[in-house]
């Protein structure tokens, strides 16, 4: 059956575009329900201001590149927004979805490299997955990353086979993509170089001597075309150029931990967390070492050391958040395929095929089972809950009745266009919760803010301000776990 | 002038008598306090309309001479009759700790606990422990006293921040406050009745209703 999938060209996509499209159908539901997290927040902020006709300015400090807005902005537009006003949690969220559900497709274009049956499994973990339908609904770039780093692998390795220019082009495309998400691209760039020396010293060592001067130069043409397009916003901003060479010691100072610092293991005991996770990783295990074993030159050969050097380097530096975990679930999840595929090669080749085969699917139903469980639970049920490890220092619900709450009161008063002071260090995510209100302003600790008829303050600085605030009544507000904010509404008179 | 002094001084000699002897009647309460799962208040209020933080231990609370707790191991019932975490009978375990396993975790939402003391009492303090591992507010808690266990009539309300009057007990006017280990100090002002009840919903971290301990302090009626 497998081969007869691999042979028809027809067939197979047929049956990798159902898979997206069933991934695309877990990904839509309930899209705006979970409160926007701080960086989710920023970056729908950064869109407002690409509607309201600014150009993407690239602040190595503060943000990202701007691909995740280059590609949201055009998908708001045509969803009707105008304004960072108009935006919604599900028009944002919308990219991620559409990133991910490529990511799936994208699985059907390695089959010459990995194989059927484990690009297929694969589609299917990634589909199904709950981490990766977790992040492919969240409005930051790692999604878009992980989709364009699955595509330089796979147009790399075609240009090379191949020595297709087409393909050096759409590599170097995928590599600026890569780098206008995040600028941690250059590890990656970094591990996928080291594994294809490695990989050629190991596997090819008659191809040593071959140079590709035409595709290495098409391929990095295109790189640098597209990744100077992307960050000088088209032209318009030429300071991204020098800004983005002196985004490494911001980086590196970043990369010590900034209050994310956590263990070596954190994202092994992320991803065997849940009722599937440690099946999958054993899967993946077993195909990593079956990999290792065979000593051919097989693109899984390659993915191993590239999995090796990423997973070593996002061990080893301190700053990690859960997201970054997608980055090893695309080859753990073709690692799983593989498993999948050695262990139905050996249960069909086996004397007692009837009963292997019942076993095999008995077994598929208890992972798919489980799957849809952790899937569920942590994707639909609890999505921004502190005991969700994917929910990383999130926003809580409780913060949706904040701008409902300044409604209620302003109505009350009888204010029809309520003035709203914010003053807090840090106030994010409220101008994304607040974007509805034409008079808002956002003060820093210790700065005296306009006369307004609600004050939102962090809790550590509401003493400076006592005099100020005796005519209002206070209510707490959870931002985070733990983090309080407090909303002062007018006192009844 | 005389007259006057003669008539008033046994009122006011009685009226100092009995004072001392309310004042000689009126010791601390004591109950054990957990141990802080959070260094620190993490949150340093002292503002207009809001309960100030707890600087060090709170002061002691005068209670009547003979005050008991009434609660422990008491009989808990709830509107949430399958708790998301845990069950109902550690609200008067007397276990306060905070950690994992010592609370029951009612549904999203309006929920309530009731606490049936047994027997007809006066109540001079409720002590109620939510949840103290992390900084949280209990949105619209309210306490009542009532000796009818469906709160239909004879009911005390003792405490109520309920301002938008979502639990539907009148709009309250007590003060909003920060969790800690030391627990929400409610005043019963020797309310009378067999069953106290205690209304939230929800609290700034999620939609659900935790109590690690309730204590009800009180005299048995006679």
């Amino acid at each position: 059956m497998a081969s007869g999938f691999a042979r028809s060209l027809w067939l197979r996509w047929v049956l990798f575009l159902f898979v997206a499209f069933l991934g695309l159908a877990v990904r839509l539901p309930k899209l705006g329900e979970r409160p926007m997290h701080t960086d989710e927040a920023i970056n729908g902020y950064i869109v407002g201001q690409l509607l309201a006709g600014e150009p993407f300015r690239y602040d190595p400090q503060d943000r990202h590149g701007p691909a995740l807005s280059a590609l949201a902005l055009p998908l708001a537009r045509m969803q009707g927004a105008k304004s960072f006003s108009d935006l919604t949690e599900s028009e944002l969220r919308l990219c991620p979805v559409i990133a991910g559900t490529v990511t799936i497709l994208l699985f059907g274009a390695a089959v010459e490299m990995f194989g059927f049956l484990p690009c297929f499994v694969a589609a299917l973990l990634f589909a199904f997955g709950p981490l990766s339908v977790y992040y492919d609904r969240y409005f930051i770039h790692e999604t878009l990353f992980c989709a364009a780093t699955f595509g330089l692998i796979l147009s790399g390795w075609r240009a090379a086979e191949r020595r297709s220019l087409v393909n050096a082009a759409i590599a170097g495309a995928c590599a600026a993509l890569m780098l206008a998400s995040k600028e941690t691209a250059v590890l990656h760039f970094f591990a996928l170089m080291a594994a294809a020396v490695v990989f050629w010293l190991w596997s090819r060592p008659e191809a040593r001597a071959r140079v590709w001067t035409r595709i290495l130069l098409t391929g990095g043409g295109t790189f640098l075309a597209l990744s100077a397009l992307l960050y000088t916003w088209f032209g318009e901003n030429w300071r991204a150029l020098p800004a983005l060479l002196t985004a490494t010691p911001h980086l590196l100072s970043r990369a010590a931990g900034q209050g994310h610092g956590k263990p070596l293991w954190y994202f092994g005991q992320l991803l065997v967390s849940g009722r599937s996770g440690g099946v999958l990783i054993a899967l993946a295990c077993l195909g990593f070492f079956a990999v290792m074993k065979r000593r051919d030159p097989s693109a899984y050969r390659f993915l191993a050391i590239y999995f090796v050097l990423i997973a070593a380097i996002y061990s080893l530096i301190p700053y990690k958040t859960p997201w970054l975990a997608l980055n090893l679930w695309l080859p753990i999840a073709l690692f799983a395929g593989g498993a999948i595929s050695l262990l139905w090669q050996a249960a069909t080749s086996h004397a007692l095929v009837r009963i292997a085969i019942p076993a095999f699917g008995v077994l598929a139903i208890l992972v798919g089972t489980s799957i849809a469980h952790d899937t569920r639970q942590r994707v639909f049920l609890q999505p921004a809950d502190e005991n969700n490890p994917y929910a990383y220092a999130h926003t809580t619900d409780d913060i949706l009745g904040l701008p409902t709450e300044i409604s209620e009161f302003a109505q009350r008063d009888g204010i029809s266009n309520p003035r709203i002071a914010v003053i807090a260090s840090d106030p994010w995510p409220l101008p994304w919760y607040l974007r509805h209100f034409s008079q808002v302003g956002f003060w820093q600790p210790g700065r005296q803010p306009d006369q307004a008829d609600f004050y939102i303050t962090s809790t550590d600085i509401a003493e400076q301000y006592q005099a100020q605030f005796k005519d209002f009544r206070p209510d707490f507000f959870g931002e985070r776990p733990g983090v309080l904010i407090l909303l002062w509404l007018p006192a009844p008179k | 002038m005389k007259i006057f002094v003669s008539c008033v001084s046994p009122i006011v000699a009685a009226l100092l008598v009995a004072t001392a002897a309310m004042a000689q009647d009126k010791v601390p309460l004591k109950t054990q306090l957990p141990k802080p799962l959070f260094v620190g208040t993490p949150v340093p209020l002292n503002v207009p309309n809001l309960e100030p933080p707890l600087k060090g231990k709170r002061a002691d609370f005068m209670v009547p001479a003979g005050t008991v707790l009434l609660s422990k191991g008491k009989k808990v019932t709830a509107s949430d009759d399958s708790p998301v975490t845990g069950t109902l009978d550690l609200v008067t375990d007397g276990d306060k700790a905070g950690d994992e396993g010592s609370w029951v975790e009612l549904g999203p939402g309006k929920q309530w606990v009731q606490i049936d003391l047994a027997k007809k009492a006066t109540i001079y303090a409720v002590l109620v422990w939510h949840y103290h591992s992390q900084a949280r507010v209990y949105r619209d808690v309210v306490a009542q006293v009532s000796d009818d266990p469906n709160f239909k009539s004879g009911v005390t309300t003792i405490f109520n921040n309920d301002f938008k009057n979502e639990v539907g007990a009148g709009a309250g006017k007590d003060q909003n406050y920060v969790e800690t280990y030391q627990g929400k100090l409610i005043d019963a002002k020797g309310a009378q009745g067999r069953y106290v009840r205690l209304y939230s919903n929800g609290n700034t971290t999620n939609k659900l209703n935790d109590y690690i301990e309730v204590e009800v302090w009180g005299k048995p009626a006679a």
